[in-house]
């Protein structure tokens, strides 16, 4: 928590900055996260490189922290002039459009034209891949495949939903893959359920079983439909699946690296813990964590203090102790959370101070951005509660 | 009035950015329900349990657990709320076990989009239906509130009934998915609690789901709770005083060891709170036709049960 650590962690971020090619930006809601990955997104392009930050989130959160109306389900260059003379680098943004992927992924991939179409016109397919939650993960994985191979980019920031969703976009390609690799795929491709008719007549008592109990627990409406579905994709499993594996692959590789953005409120810390650990876990390159909007103990900032105070009568010097008193409660309340945290995380965490203002334009990014690089702003040192106490009343 | 509105309601789900303190507004709303005699159920389902925790109850778990007399929470797992359904219908243990243990099933269900979602929302609407006791009318809960995940995922997954009726429109799936967009969508017994703070990004969104919520849900908000306010703590000349004497700089010293420039620093970023608070409040007011209640920001060292019991009473007198 001191200085000299909050510089460590900026350092970590400035290398990755300066030598990955993919970062995932993760954390719970509400915490920053959009304006941190744009903001880093902002300083690896002042430092030159190319970059596009996306964001998979479904709230159009990034569109408003870059001033921008809407973004769209394309790369869009940002202009960085209002910044000042700069070097070569390039800012793009984009907001992941699921229905546009998924669309375009079968464009790409359908082996056919009566292959496309079938997919396209399927019932399932058209309310899947635009509104059921979960679908945005797979194709964040798709779309992130695809844009770590854009020569436009040599970086990839990505930001993501809120922990709990991110964490499904990370278990993503194996879902997919553990769905590709086993039975599950074959049962719903066997040959009672080709051709849009159902025929009850299986070959073995198993089978009849099977389709038995399915029937209770689902319908077998609802099994011939999804089945029509995977039918339909027949022809482009091979590639699903292996570019599930490059995305595995591409997640832990070297030159990608994980961000965790946290608030300085407990449930966000928890949360920040619960992920970084889960990062550990499953062997993912964790770059570093930032804490966002760290509350100043106001009663920590005192230096020597010179004799009387004009123009504050009694009533407003009460008040102001008491406001004082509440602030560096908060602010004791966020410490006691963040030093739970250090205790566990092995690199130094950066602590950003709340921020004057709202953030919604480059200038404010680019602000952030010099912050999260620079070791944030060290929060005051402790004092003991007794200690406040003592003065409030004097 | 605006709890009399809401506690007309079976159902009340809340939504809004993250961050915006939903659970704790959730339990304090729930806190407020049972001070008025309901009976109460709360619904965690996007986060570890917090509400226990706030109250001081120990965690629960995905069963109903009285965390006060009349007040119950749970924490509902998707994958869990499938088993059980699964064993309720296959009724069979053997037949039920079969299924739940095999590789299919559980990839299945890992891989399926929308499917916990619509577990999740089956397992709210059953709750719905709970009677007090075999052959009774009494329901067994009289309110029961959903902290549902925050604003983007949100809305995806209050859709997901809506695009599952759609894609299955014959079989347990779709006879299921209508089911429960009904109680969704039935003003009567469903309403949306928007919650906000008084922050830009924060108002934008419960902006964009109030608009989501009657465009593309179906579903009615009923209340707005703009949490974490900066309420007026200096009068008026106070805090003229304030701004003055900063912009002097003025030195000296408040009491032993603190100096009024520590203490005007503290004292203008509240200002700047306090005025940001009014100006979404107003703005708020301007753009959303719903009843509004204001909750101030915790300075608690801890947040706990009288943290929240601040907020219940506040949510009873708006």
């Amino acid at each position: 928590m001191t200085a000299p650590g909050g510089r460590r962690g900026s350092r970590a971020l400035a290398a990755a900055l300066g030598e990955r090619r993919v970062l995932v930006v993760c954390g719970a809601g509400g915490v920053g996260k959009t304006t941190t990955a744009a903001a880093l997104a902002l300083q690896a392009a002042l430092e030159g490189r190319h970059v596009l930050v996306c964001t998979i989130d479904p709230a159009r959160r990034l569109a408003t922290s870059l001033g921008l109306a809407a973004l769209g389900g394309r790369p869009r260059p940002l202009d960085l002039s209002p910044l000042g003379p700069r070097g070569h680098g390039a800012l793009w943004a984009m907001m992941l459009d699921t229905r546009r992927t998924f669309d375009a992924l079968v464009e790409r991939h359908a082996p056919g034209e009566t292959a496309r179409r079938r997919i396209l016109d399927n019932r399932f397919y058209r309310q899947v891949s635009s509104a059921l939650a979960g679908s945005h993960e797979y194709m964040a994985m798709e779309k992130l495949l695809e844009l770590s191979a854009d020569d436009r980019f040599d970086l990839v920031v990505l930001d993501t939903p809120p922990t709990r969703h991110a964490l499904d976009f990370l278990e993503a390609p194996e879902r997919l893959m553990g769905f590709l690799d086993t039975s599950v795929l074959r049962w719903f491709l066997k040959p009672y359920f080709v051709a849009g008719r159902l025929t009850l007549k299986v070959a073995t008592r198993t089978g009849a079983f099977a389709l038995d109990l399915a029937d209770r627990v689902l319908g077998l409406q609802f099994l011939q439909d999804l089945s029509e579905f995977f039918l339909a994709f027949e022809g482009m499993y091979a590639g699903f699946k292996q570019r599930a594996e490059k995305v595995h692959a591409l997640l832990r590789g070297e030159d990608s690296g994980f961000v965790l953005v946290a608030g300085p409120a407990r449930t966000t810390l928890d949360e920040a813990l619960y992920f970084y650990r889960r990062l550990r876990e499953k062997d993912m390159p964790f770059v570093g964590l930032v804490v966002n909007r760290v509350h100043p103990d106001p009663l920590a900032e005192a230096g020597p203090v010179p004799r009387g105070a004009a123009g504050v009568d009694a009533a407003l010097a009460r008040a102001l102790l008491r406001l004082m008193e509440d602030q560096a409660r908060v602010a004791r309340r966020e410490r006691r959370g963040i030093a739970r945290l250090e205790d566990e995380v092995s690199e130094p965490l950066v602590l950003v101070p709340e921020l004057e203002a709202d953030v919604h334009d480059l200038r404010g990014l680019k602000e952030v951005g010099e912050l999260l690089l620079s070791g944030g702003r060290s929060p005051s040192r402790r004092r003991r509660p007794s200690q406040l106490q003592a003065q409030g009343r004097g | 009035m605006l709890l009399d509105d809401l506690l007309s309601r079976r159902l009340l789900v809340l939504s809004g950015k993250g961050g915006t303190g939903k659970s704790v507004v959730g339990t304090a709303l729930a806190i407020a329900a049972r001070g008025r005699g309901k009976r109460v159920l709360l619904v965690e389902v996007d986060a570890p349990l917090e509400a226990p925790r706030y109250l001081g109850a120990p965690r629960t778990g995905g069963r109903e657990a009285e965390v006060r007399p009349g007040l119950f929470t749970v924490n509902l797992d998707p994958a869990a709320v499938m088993d059980e359904y699964v064993r309720r219908v296959v009724r069979v243990d053997v037949l039920a076990r079969r299924i739940l243990d095999s590789p299919v099933y559980r990839r299945f269900f890992a891989a399926a989009p929308g499917l916990p979602e619509l577990m999740l929302l089956g397992k709210i609407m059953v709750f719905e239906e709970a009677r007090a006791a075999r052959f009774s009318s009494r329901p067994r809960y009289d309110l029961i509130l959903v902290d549902a995940p925050s604003t983007g995922h949100g809305i995806s997954f209050l859709k997901v009934p809506l695009a599952a009726s759609r894609a299955a429109p014959a079989g347990p799936v779709g006879h299921n998915a209508r089911r429960i967009l009904a109680l969704l969508q039935d003003p009567q017994r469903t309403a949306l609690v928007i919650v906000a703070a008084p922050e830009e990004m924060a108002v934008v969104e419960a902006q964009e789901l109030h608009r989501a919520a009657l465009e593309e849900l179906g579903m009615r908000p009923r209340a707005l709770v703009l949490n974490q306010c900066h309420e007026a703590r200096f009068s008026r000349e106070q805090e003229a005083d304030i701004l003055r004497l900063a912009a002097d700089a003025a030195a000296g010293r408040l009491a032993r060891g603190v100096g009024l420039p520590a203490a005007l620093a503290a004292a203008r970023r509240h200002v700047r709170r306090r005025k940001l608070t009014q100006f979404y409040q107003g703005r708020l007011r301007r753009v959303l036709p719903l009843p509004m209640a204001s909750l101030p920001y915790l300075f608690d060292e801890d947040i706990g049960p009288s943290s929240i019991e601040r907020l219940a009473r506040r949510i009873e007198a708006a």
